[in-house]
Parts: structure tokens; sequence; C-alpha cells
């Protein structure tokens, strides 16, 4: 019997279990590690930040589910990964401490045949001074508390601008590394929309902050749509869906420290800038979660499994080279690590070969480099990836992996919302192909297939984006035929 | 240097023929279904 442990339950952990499980049945043991009791889908908890959907809505308790389907689940943080084993046996093993209250601050040495890393990013609020709901003075939609919490401080501002005071909101990103542009991208639209319904709009100054070069970059160096027979760029698209919703912007922005009602930020040019704010959301910077490897002796192996950032360096070309010379078939395909066979990184968890948009920095060195997305559907596609690998290499002792999943092939639909209700709601509906640019393919037309990169604004978005939250978290639940809705 | 805000002050707005095309309820569902089977290619064609 051989057992797969998989680090986080987010959508390409969860996935990956779920299609494992599958695939191997009883006479294999799936083993799903993760801190969180609960199960987040997380593209909804904006409209949980503008108080439009309940924190229930957007999360459930993983324990009935892998009950269900006969995953075992530990409550647990990994802390240290043992590749190599340790000194009783050679098998891998992986050292967590539990999380549940049953069993909360014990530890165990989990032994391994086949691991998962897919645990995520680690929210990184402390790169900036004064950032985060916790410690600084902004808030935050990345976890469902996160968002009541940003919920509360929205409400408390419409009701002062029912006063007849003016407010300024803020919202983008709180540093210059930033991944995940479209959702403060969303969340901005949101707020927006709220003001205009609770009919305060005219007295706010929503203001989106962000370290994109320009609009519309989404740290995939921008798009351009094919619509009809005309092409449109996703920076232009955007810069007339902001002067509609009369939104200002700040681009190419690296911020540098928030005090409380007003964030500074440097930009590329060098100039150092302060925006006052009465209500700030900024998300924060990601790193990999703070795991550490250790070889059988005891020896600290970590900088040889995990890149400087803290993510999982896998079958990816990590050789540094200027932009210019970075390709799509750098990006990763199996996400099998070079070092340990029996071993990939996932999702946010695998550390990206190298930007997708052109990174800049300031005369002085800060940088201000929006980094690649790696979230939803190819997160998903990740998982079913790796899992088909897996049951592949146990099931028919294949010995190389035989599913791909590569950013630099795969396509990529992204729904925005820009405003929730079911007569009055719209969306932005994207689509992309490859995600990561291939000039190679496609020479002419910005590395991605015009056929296939797309633009749409409209109700109908809003509809496709809700209809997505009911049907990814049924299939998250693992009812009956889930697995026919794709990733 | 970061010139977004001259952009959109610059930029075209939509007319009066696309917004209504955006919240026509007939031509959303259209739409609507359009965009279930391209996310549904794609997803089958590349995952």
């Amino acid at each position: 019997m051989a057992r797969v442990v998989i680090l986080g339950a987010g959508v390409s952990g969860h996935t990956a279990a779920l299609f494992l499980k599958r695939r191997l049945g009883r006479n294999h043991e799936v083993v799903m590690v993760s801190p969180n009791s609960n199960w987040n889908w997380i593209p909804s908890n904006i409209w949980v930040g503008v108080g439009k959907m309940s924190p229930d809505k957007v999360v459930f308790p993983l324990a009935p589910i892998y009950r269900r389907k006969k995953i075992v689940f530990r409550q647990a943080n990994a802390v240290a990964l043992r590749p190599n084993g340790d000194a009783d046996s050679p098998r891998g093993a992986v050292d967590v401490v539990y999380t549940d209250p049953k069993r909360a601050g014990k530890t165990e040495r989990i032994r391994y045949d086949y691991l998962i890393n897919a645990t995520g990013p680690r929210l990184n609020f402390e790169a900036t001074p004064g950032l985060g709901p916790d410690a600084g003075h902004t808030v935050s939609v990345c976890t469902p508390s996160h968002a009541v919490d940003a919920a509360k401080h929205l409400a408390t501002v419409i009701e002062t601008l029912k006063t007849g005071r003016r407010q300024t909101l803020v919202i983008g990103v709180g540093h210059g590394t930033c991944t995940c542009e479209g959702a403060a991208f969303e969340y901005a639209f949101n707020v927006e929309h709220e003001l205009r319904a609770a009919g305060v709009r005219e007295r706010a100054e929503v203001i989106y902050l962000t370290n994109e070069h320009e609009l519309g970059d989404f740290g995939v160096g921008g798009m351009t749509f094919s619509q009809g027979d005309h092409r449109i760029t996703s920076e232009a698209w955007m810069e007339s869906l902001f002067r509609e919703r009369k939104m200002k912007a700040i681009t190419q922005a690296a911020v540098t420290k928030i005090e409380p009602g007003l964030i500074h930020y440097r930009q590329i040019d060098g100039t150092d800038n302060a925006q006052p704010f009465d209500f700030a959301m900024l998300l924060p910077p990601f790193r990999g979660v703070n795991l550490e490897a250790f070889d059988r002796d005891g020896t600290d192996i970590t900088d040889s499994i995990f890149a400087p950032s803290g993510f999982m360096r896998v079958d990816a070309n990590y050789e540094a080279k200027p932009f210019d010379q970075w390709t799509a078939q750098d990006w990763p395909r199996t996400y099998q690590t070079p070092l340990h066979h029996n071993v990939f990184g996932i999702g946010i968890a695998f550390a990206p070969p190298h930007a997708i948009s052109r990174p800049y920095a300031t005369p002085d060195g800060v940088l201000v480099a929006p980094a690649p997305p790696r979230t939803g559907m190819p997160s998903g596609s990740m998982g079913k990836a790796v899992a088909m690998t897996i049951s592949d290499m146990i099931l028919h002792g294949s010995p190389e992996p035989t599913h791909t999943a590569s950013m630099g092939e795969m396509a990529a639909a992204c729904i925005a919302s820009t405003g929730t209700g079911m007569l009055s709601g719209t969306a932005a509906a994207m689509s992309m192909s490859p995600i990561v640019p291939d000039h190679s393919r496609h020479p002419d037309t910005a590395g991605r297939d015009p056929q296939e990169t797309t633009g749409d604004i409209g109700l109908a978005a809003h509809w496709v984006k809700r209809m997505l939250h009911t049907l990814f978290i049924y299939k998250a639940k693992a009812y009956p035929l889930w697995y026919l809705i794709p990733e | 240097m970061d010139n977004a805000q001259a952009r959109i002050d610059m930029a075209p707005l939509p007319g009066m023929r696309e917004l209504r095309r955006r919240s026509n309820l007939v031509q959303q569902f259209v739409r609507f279904l359009s965009l279930n089977w391209t996310m549904y290619r794609l997803a089958k064609h590349h995952g």
C-alpha cells in the first residue's frame, strides 16, 4: 500500500486529494495535512468583503468530506520535510504540528511514498510596515475573517458618507512585489458598486493603487483581446472602465509604509508620494510557508529544496537571464522536484522561474514587479495533473510523470467581478491562452492565441461568476459526478 | 512615469448601445451561454 501525503487543502491540494483517492481507491492511502479545518472558495471573499455574501457561503468544513471520501485528514501545520528520511528509516517524512483543538501543539512525523506540497502562500503583511488588519492600518480580503472585518469597516465608511462627509477609499496592493492584482481590482469595483447602490458615490473618491506598470496588466503582462473583428489591449479596456466608473488609479507604485490614514509609496521614477485614506484594502505580498528541509543526518537542506522566496523548486528553468530571454518553456510542466522524484510542488507553493510582467525597480532598487498569479484554474489543473501522474506511478509503475500542466501551454479564464446583483451586477470575463506568453508560437500577437484571448464586460459574466461559485463549491464538496466539472 | 490617470481621463466611454447590450437580458443570456461554452472548451482542451 502506498501513502500519498498532501500538504495544503486549497484549490490545488484539495483537487489533487480528490482525484488521487478516486483513482487509487481503498488499496492506497491519501493523507491531507492542512492547518485549517475549513475549505475556502477565495474568489468569493470579495463579496464577503462588501457585505453581500455571508462568510458561511464561502467556507465549509473539510473533515466530513474527507471522512466520506476515505481520505485521512490531519489538521496540522507542516513544519519540516525529510525527503531522504531520517536515522530510523530512508522513507521520506514530513513533521507536522497539530492545530485542531484536541491535539493542538502535538507533533508527529508522517512517512510518505509520495508528497505533494500545495501549502499555498504565507500572507507576508510584515513586508510593509503598517500593512494588514492585525498589526497595521489596512484591511484585507485574503481570508473570510479578514473579509468580514473589511465589510464592517466599509459599512462605517458608508455611514460616514451618509452624514455628508467626504471619504477616500484606496484599494490595491501593499507592496511592490505583490500578486493577485485581479482580486484587488475586483474588490475596488465591488466597493464602487456598493457606494453607488448606497447613494453615496458622489462624496467618495475611490483610488486603485497598484504595482502594475499599466492598468490591465494583472501580473500576466496584459492581454490583447479579440473583440469581433478588432483587437483591443487590456490596458485600453480598463482605462475606459475606470473612466466610466469615475475611478482613479495610481500605477507603477511600491507601497513602502502605512501610517494611520496615510499610505507612503515610491514609483518607478523614484518619486516618493503619500496618499491619505479613510479606508484602505491593500493585499499583502506572498511568501512560501515556513517549511524547512533536512537530510537524513539532520543537515539543513532547505536551500536546495526551496527558493529564497520560500516556494518549492520544481522542474522549471531557474537560470538567471534577462527578461527578454525568458520563455514559456522555462515554466514547469510536471511540478516534480528535480532532486526527489516522489515530491511535487503545485499551486502557489511552486517557485515560478520568472515574472510574466516585465519587472521594474526604482533608481534605488525598490522592486515594482508584479509576481505571477498561479491561482484558480491553473492551480486546479496542476492538482489534477500531479494526481494523475502519481496514481500512474503507483498503479502502473510509470517511471516518469505522465501528465503535464504548464502555464506556458494552458489557457485560463478569469471572471473579474465589477459589482454583484442578479440584475445589476457586472463582471469582466477574460480568457487567455497561454497564461505565460509564448512568443515562439504566437510571434505576431504578443505571445498569445488571438482566438482564445478574449474579453467582454456585462451582466452575463456576473452570472457566470456566481454560477462558478456554486459549481466549484459543489465540486469541492465531492458531490455526485464532481469530477465531471472541469478545473 | 505613471500617466495612468491622464490616460483614464482621455479614455473613450462606452456608447449607449454598448451600455444597453451589457444589461439587456436577452443578449446577456445568449452571452452567458457563449461564455460557458468558451470556458468549458478552454478547460477541456487545456486542462
